[in-house]
């Protein structure tokens, strides 16, 4: 058993390695240093209640000076528009959850920390979800806003109650009514438009409608003729069904391939056969992608044709 | 026991709980060399070092011997002050990076002593150049002749590695005292 052992002598003989005495006035420093330092570690009971009647006052010192999430500049373009309950002077701070709300007649810029600009419309009500340097987001809860992003795709998002716009590195607005209806309007670059595995495309020129419990409708031209912007409300989110389809088909130019080429995914076979036609009809399938890869839905085959077609658009 | 703890008794430990100043006088006398002489060849020789090391030690001690409850030696309690002191200082003087190495420093308190033999400056050369995990275990051993428990206790480690750090040491420091001894004969 090693416990009780006695370690063995070693190489060293006695005498070789004599012991050495400190310094004289050694144990006066000692001393001196004890005294300096009391012996008590422990506090008395005066000590203990003054800790703990100091601890109110530290937390309110530390709840004012914590470390806040972080935020974006805010400034007031127009009017007084208020964060949270505070008014915006000429600048001010969005922070991480705070709202900014405009009334009918105010407007306010947001600096989307070094990416980008969101001005936000009269009666528009917006909260910073995050602002961070991968992910800058807002919530839109009703009004309008117009954003500039320049940044590399999916850095900014807007959630709405409809869905959530994604930056593909582009300048839009974004319109939601009270009932969380929405209508996006890109004016440069592409939008992404996304609510539970459903996503729409938006480029330049372009819109798209979203519906709470439906998502993003079908994006369309803003030259596309209203028949088609009608009949395709109907078809997004009134059931216009085939009818509505064949309405869009009938009414469709080259540019509204855009249109087409969304619609592939959102009907059936029967249906599908009908758009790819047309859109066949309007421009014929470019090198790499054919009408069976097309038919069957392949991912590879359906974004290889849009990039194709958006060169024409 | 070692020679030091047949000279501190339970009522003297008891009486320096009870902040008697004579008492601490009174262990100081009887540790002062040891835990002076750990730390000059933990050092390297170097008084200053030492010096400093020591005080600490007596200090933690006199402010700190409520915390000793008995349930190890006291010499083993004092011991494992006297390591964590030392190697705090040693980190400290790596982190200045002014290491308080200087292996030919001989120190001077030893002076008369060592002359009286050419090689007692050799073997505290050679001492000095053992890695501190070997030196510490070899000079606890030489001057407190502590157990393995004892040294695992202080050193904070197994009594396992406390021998084979022993082992080694010792295997070292008789390589380089073997060199000396036929240096100084040729």
């Amino acid at each position: 058993m090693m416990r009780d052992e006695r370690a063995p002598q070693g190489p060293l003989e006695p005498g070789e390695l004599p012991l050495a005495s400190p310094p004289e006035g050694m144990w006066e420093s000692i001393l001196a240093s004890v005294n300096a330092a009391p012996t008590r570690t422990g506090l008395r009971w005066w000590q203990w209640a003054a800790a703990f009647s100091a601890i109110p006052g530290l937390l309110v010192v530390w709840y004012a000076t914590r470390p806040r999430p972080g935020g974006w500049e805010v400034m007031a373009l127009k009017g007084a528009p208020m964060v949270n309950s505070e008014r915006v002077a000429a600048a001010g701070k969005i922070r991480v959850g705070e709202w900014l709300r405009t009334d009918g007649a105010s407007r306010a810029r947001i600096e989307v920390g070094a990416i980008g600009t969101v001005e936000v419309e009269p009666n528009s009500q917006i909260r910073l979800l995050a602002a961070k340097p991968n992910e800058h987001r807002l919530e839109l809860k009703r009004g309008e806003i117009s954003a500039v992003v320049s940044a590399p795709p999916r850095l900014f998002f807007v959630d709405t109650p409809a869905s959530t716009a994604v930056d593909l590195g582009c300048a839009y607005t974004m319109k939601t009514d009270e009932s969380g209806s929405g209508l996006l309007q890109v004016t440069t670059g592409w939008v992404s438009l996304e609510w539970k595995g459903r996503e729409s495309m938006v480029p330049a020129g372009a819109r798209c409608r979203t519906r709470p419990g439906t998502g993003p409708g079908t994006p369309y031209f803003t030259d596309a003729s209203e028949a088609l912007q009608d009949a395709l409300a109907s078809f997004d989110f009134e059931d216009g069904g085939a009818a509505a389809a064949e309405k869009v088909l009938r009414e469709a130019r080259f540019r509204d391939t855009l249109t087409l080429w969304h619609l592939l995914s959102r009907v059936g076979p029967e249906e599908r056969v009908r758009i790819l036609d047309r859109m066949i009809q309007l421009t014929p399938l470019p090198d790499g992608v054919s009408r069976e890869q097309a038919m069957a839905l392949d991912k590879d085959t359906l974004q290889r044709w849009m990039q194709q077609l958006a060169w024409k658009w | 026991m070692t020679d030091t703890e047949r000279e501190v008794s339970a009522e003297l430990i008891e009486r320096c709980r009870q902040g008697d100043r004579a008492a601490f006088h009174a262990l100081y006398q009887a540790y002062k060399d040891k835990v002076y002489s750990i730390s000059l060849y933990f050092f390297h020789g170097n008084e200053a070092a030492a010096s400093d090391a020591t005080q600490q030690v007596f200090v933690k001690l006199i402010t700190g011997i409520g915390r000793f409850r008995g349930d190890s030696a006291f010499s083993t309690w004092l011991y494992r002050m006297v390591v964590n002191t030392c190697l705090d200082h040693s980190r400290a003087a790596a982190r200045r990076e002014q290491p308080v190495v200087d292996n030919t420093a001989v120190p001077l308190s030893l002076e008369q002593d060592l002359a009286r033999s050419e090689i007692a400056e050799k073997v505290q050369a050679a001492l000095s150049s053992l890695p501190p995990k070997l030196r510490m275990p070899v000079l606890l051993r030489y001057f407190e002749d502590l157990s393995y428990a004892e040294m695992a206790e202080a050193l904070h480690c197994s009594a396992g590695t406390v021998a084979s750090r022993l082992h080694q040491g010792h295997k070292l420091l008789a390589q380089k005292l073997t060199r000396l001894r036929d240096g100084l004969r040729s």
